[in-house]
């Protein structure tokens, strides 16, 4: 565990690498399109997870922490409630009721079409995918041969 | 009917992996398997026969749709299933830790 380098093979380190920014993209449009086709911020967010994922498992949790930031990542998770909330309070504020719409509605169909959806699908997608991610780096942070020192 | 006793019966499965099995993974996917049972059923009261998906598109007569509200439970429900399984694999980390072994037989030593 320790002499080996981190990570799997190169073949999957090299297919991981090109596929991870589809995947990611994936996620986005999932994300982007919840009120007009299934998914949405948890659906996408879920997806968005996965793709960090899979850069965890083929480099390993040193390369992957170099490659972002988790403090960066925290911070974003921390913060999506607290905007969710806000965006809550502003419909509050203005529309008259806790979420009430507050923005245009625009045509139907179009990809600005939903109000106040499309940013509460966007928080709920960053919130689901960096919780999901952070649960899974904090699992992978546990040292198994530790055993009992207390 | 079929179907609903086809839920329960794979609720079952669970619950008998959840009071046999010895092995802590296997009592974690164990009750997986019970809400992933809970959450088919809930979507199932929902279900219309020959009805679509409920989102309206372009294009698209509105006919017959299944049930929504269910829908939108369950997906509550699998956040919260995933939350619990998320803990209690964490759990199961902290125990094999301490006890060197997923054998909840052998985990008896009640001190902190």
């Amino acid at each position: 565990m320790t002499d080996k380098p981190a990570g799997m093979t190169l073949i999957i380190k090299t297919v991981c690498r090109l596929l991870v920014g589809l995947i990611l993209l994936y996620g986005i449009y999932i994300i982007l399109h919840g009120h007009l086709s299934p998914g949405g911020g948890f659906g996408g967010g879920v997806v968005l997870a996965l793709g960090l994922l899979a850069v965890l498992l083929a480099y390993g949790r040193e390369e992957t922490l170099k490659w972002l930031r988790l403090g960066l990542l925290k911070d974003l998770e921390h913060a999506s409630p607290l905007v969710f909330l806000l965006i809550g309070l502003a419909g509050t504020a203005w529309g008259g009721a806790f979420l009430a719409n507050i923005l245009s509605k625009g045509r139907l169909f179009a990809l600005l079409s939903s109000g106040l959806i499309l940013p509460l699908n966007v928080v709920i997608g960053l919130k689901v995918g960096l919780s999901l991610f952070l649960v899974v780096l904090a699992m992978a942070e546990f040292d198994l041969d530790k055993g009992a020192e207390e | 009917m079929t179907l609903y006793a086809l839920c329960f019966a794979l609720f079952l499965v669970g619950l008998y992996g959840l009071l046999t099995k010895r092995d802590l993974i296997k009592i974690i996917l164990s009750s997986g398997i019970m809400g992933y049972a809970c959450n088919l059923m809930l979507v199932l009261f929902g279900y219309r026969r020959g009805g679509v998906y409920p989102i309206l598109e372009r294009g698209r007569e509105a006919g017959p749709m299944v049930d929504p509200l269910p829908q939108a439970l369950v997906l509550t429900s699998i956040v919260i299933e995933l939350g619990v399984t998320a803990l209690l694999a964490a759990l199961a980390i902290r125990l094999f830790q301490k006890y060197r072994t997923y054998d909840i037989t052998k985990i008896r030593r009640l001190s902190g």
